[in-house]
């Protein structure tokens, strides 16, 4: 029977308000607090806690045979903080238990490892910082923004101290391979790499509701069963935490399947593994990826962030900023700046309208790419003129408390 | 099949529009092998101002298509209001050297007692009309001739003037639409419009989304002198209260605040012209306005090319071929999110009409961005071309509807 190692994802970006033109100089906030306290409250109630809960629950009566990995957000973790402390609670009850693996990552959910590696390394640091805070946890596994992962990045992650990375199992990068084995990194030796079995994970990500499909319902013990055909050693599901509540809503059955998997699984003697377990295991192979990889659309790469020229001249010019706003010695502008580096951002100036055009309107705050990209722009204009004239003390973040401070 | 169509033809001093869309589905029809006879209005004082302009052009003849011009002041946007102003105006009325002498509505019964004698004369299979101006043409024929009878809406007396408007035109559009046994409507929005206030079933109105053509190469042409290498903002269409002239303006005022040489083009003529060249010296814009007026032909295609951004403040706006036109030149164009192409255009970008801050924001975001520009100016220009907004599905789709006239015909 082969192992499954389960990961999830916990991230919500500051979205930005519609920051027009005539707000630049003005001093008022670039994000939309409103709209980001609603939203994170909805999917606090929707997902976070009863998903946490039903995990939790599953991992103790299971005797911890049961478990998982994921990874919050170091911007979700402050978003949780702030604003839904009830939910911040239950995931600390849930790392509690002991079934849970915490990941490492961007504090920001960055593209940061695509264009600049001393940023990159700063938000892993600042990451794993608030892991130690929240959790008493420190990372050993690391999962990069979107599971973006290239033949550069390998090096860096290595340099930091971790044994493994999540990578995408794109079929242009395995061939022939599985993705179900733990394989090395071709670029950085040592450095493990679990590539994502994205067809079984999508079985329960994209699929489970819907009807037109040949294995709706699905039920937890069909899908153990596809889990348990296959010959090789570890399944490897990767998937946002949102799908439970949010992508596939209640209704859907979403969480009668969750809570029934516990023990389908163990009917078959499927194992739950960590990743930091897998890492012990003998590589099958070598990965080379000489492009950058996703887990996003179909395409599997980055053009969901920098596939047009909107989203490309607005990364180069954010990124242009970075040095300056660090000389400023100013941690609330550079905080701003942080939080433009927010991947989603990118994602909402998105125009591959077909396919995959509805996973970009998942609380997506603007009404068009163009919106998005003007927004951003406008925001990034008033952020350059304040690091140009050195204004201080302005309010460039964010909530009332960091204003005030500032 | 053959058509009988009391349509519009391509007006001298009209850019946009009724009469590009009909002049669209006309050669679309013909291209389905659906032959056309086309009625339209034709005022022999126009006439003279553009001498060589012809529907089918003498070196492109189109077989399946005859065209029967009956001379008639009838213009495609009459209001009975702005009518009775433009004949007292005269020729010196702001549409420009048309001469009216009577009423509207004996103009309207005029031109439907002869379209009498021609549905007597001419073969026809069945019968289209184009806004109610033509609808009692339409009714008269079908009296001589007992064909099915199609009715196009593309705006109503509500949008054109923002309210009720006239009762008799109402009463008139209502008729029509209730006697003909189709309704072809070019937009979802007009057709829930066509419902709830004209009580037409919606189960016998169909959506057909007009394209335009959009040639293989783009011709070169002039430019526009007057806004040489500066970022140039575009109104083009009619100046009436519809279109939201006063919204560009105030656009204007805000874009010109942020942009230091922006010029503006207003390029249309209407009843709200006087005011709102009063308005433009009230805001300071004077001397960076230019009032195009009434522009005709390739004036048109020029001023679109000449234009960095094109603003469609609509306050109704049932199709919005406007923006249709600007992105066939590659100008990328702001429109109304309630006009009806906003329901099959995705390079756009969206607003109220109303939101000036928003509009300006926008503008300015284009003008600055030059990435954004080409995102709305290449997705735009490729979009027009895409056959879902081309002529052929546009003429397919109102074949359906012809087929459905034929078959649910009231007796």
């Amino acid at each position: 029977m082969p192992d499954i190692c389960f990961y999830f994802q916990v991230h919500q970006p500051y979205r930005l308000r519609r920051y027009r033109v005539f707000d630049i100089g003005t001093g008022t906030t670039y994000f939309d607090d409103r709209a980001n306290r609603d939203i994170l409250r909805r999917v606090a109630d929707k997902c976070y806690i009863p998903t946490t809960r039903l995990l939790s629950e599953a991992i103790r009566r299971s005797g911890g045979r049961f478990r998982i990995a994921m990874s919050l957000s170091g911007v979700v973790l402050d978003q949780l903080e702030a604003d839904a402390p009830d939910a911040l609670a239950s995931f600390q009850e849930l790392v509690a238990t002991g079934g849970v693996e915490l990941l490492g990552e961007t504090f920001h959910h960055s593209l940061s490892a695509l264009r600049d590696p001393e940023e990159f390394r700063a938000q892993v640091r600042l990451h794993g910082a608030a892991l130690e805070r929240h959790f008493g946890r420190r990372p050993t596994v690391f999962r990069n923004t979107e599971l973006i992962y290239d033949d550069a990045i390998a090096p860096m992650v290595a340099g930091l101290g971790f044994s493994a990375m999540l990578v995408e199992g794109a079929d242009h990068v395995l061939g022939w391979r599985s993705p179900n084995f733990v394989y090395e990194s071709a670029s950085a030796p040592g450095l493990r790499l679990l590539p994502r079995n994205y067809r079984i994970t999508d079985d329960v990500g994209f699929r489970f509701s819907n009807r037109d499909w040949d294995g709706w319902p699905l039920t937890a013990d069909r899908w153990a069963d596809w889990i348990a055909r296959a010959a090789e050693p570890s399944v490897h599901v990767f998937m946002d935490y949102e799908t439970f509540g949010e992508h596939q809503w209640a209704e859907t059955g979403i969480f009668d399947f969750l809570e029934r998997l516990p023990a389908a699984l163990a009917a078959r003697n499927i194992a739950c593994v960590h990743p930091s377990t897998l890492v012990m295991r003998r590589p099958a192979g070598t990965l080379s990826f000489p492009t950058a990889t996703s887990w996003a659309d179909v395409e599997r790469d980055t053009s969901a962030w920098l596939g047009n020229r909107m989203q490309r001249a607005a990364f180069d010019r954010l990124y242009r900023l970075g040095a300056q706003v660090k000389a400023l010695g100013d941690q609330w502008r550079l905080e701003a700046w942080r939080r433009l580096t927010t991947s989603d951002h990118c994602y909402y100036m998105c125009t591959k309208w077909f396919a995959d055009g509805d996973v970009h309107k998942y609380f997506n705050p603007h009404a068009s790419p163009y919106d998005a990209f003007v927004a951003f722009m406008n925001a990034l204009t008033d952020l350059e003129r304040s690091c140009a004239a050195d204004r201080p003390g302005s309010p460039w973040v964010v909530d009332g408390e960091m204003a005030v401070a500032g | 099949m053959r058509v009988l169509m009391f349509g519009w033809e391509f007006p001298p001093f009209q850019a946009g529009g009724l009469a590009t869309a009909t002049l669209g589905l006309v050669k679309g029809l013909l291209n389905q092998g659906i032959e056309v006879t086309l009625v339209v209005p034709f005022s022999l004082s126009a006439a003279s101002e553009v001498p060589n302009l012809r529907l089918v052009s003498a070196a492109d003849p189109r077989p399946g298509l005859r065209s029967i011009r009956v001379d008639s002041p009838l213009a495609p946007y009459a209001g009975a209001e702005e009518y009775r102003v433009l004949a007292e105006q005269g020729s010196g009325g702001t549409r420009g050297g048309a001469v009216y002498g009577a009423d509207l509505f004996a103009e309207v019964e005029r031109y439907a007692a002869i379209a009498e004698r021609i549905a007597r004369e001419e073969p026809h299979d069945l019968i289209d009309t184009h806004d109610w101006i033509t609808f009692e043409a339409g009714r008269r024929a079908r009296a001589v001739s007992g064909k099915p009878l199609v009715a196009h809406i593309h705006a109503t007396e509500y949008d054109r003037c923002g309210g009720p408007g006239d009762p008799e035109i109402h009463r008139r559009e209502a008729l029509g639409m209730q006697l003909a046994d189709r309704v072809v409507s070019n937009s979802h929005m007009l057709k829930r419009q066509v419902v709830e206030r004209y009580a037409i079933p919606a189960g016998k109105i169909d959506v057909v989304h007009f394209g335009i053509e959009v040639p293989e190469e783009v011709a070169p042409l002039d430019d526009v002198p007057v806004t040489r290498g500066r970022p140039t903002v575009l109104f083009l269409g009619r100046v009436t209260r519809q279109k939201g002239p006063e919204y560009f303006l105030n656009v204007a005022r805000r874009v010109a605040d942020h942009v230091p040489d922006v010029e503006f083009i207003l390029a249309g003529t209407g009843d709200l012209l006087p005011g709102m060249i009063e308005r433009a010296v009230e805001l300071e814009l004077a001397e960076r306005m230019h009032f195009a007026g009434a522009v005709k032909g390739d004036e048109v295609d020029r001023l679109y090319r000449a234009a960095d951004v094109c603003v469609m403040p609509s306050v109704s706006e049932p199709l919005g071929l406007v923006a249709l036109e600007s992105l066939r030149n590659g100008t990328p164009c702001i429109i109304p999110k309630t006009a009806g192409v906003a329901e099959v255009l995705r390079h756009a970008m969206r607003v109220d009409y109303w939101d000036v801050d928003d509009m300006a924001d926008k503008v300015i975001g284009l003008l600055a961005h030059p990435q954004l520009w080409e995102e709305l100016s290449d997705g735009g220009l490729d979009e027009v071309r895409d056959e879902r907004l081309g002529l052929d599905q546009a003429a397919r789709r109102t074949g359906q509807a012809y087929a459905a006239a034929t078959r649910h015909q009231t007796p």
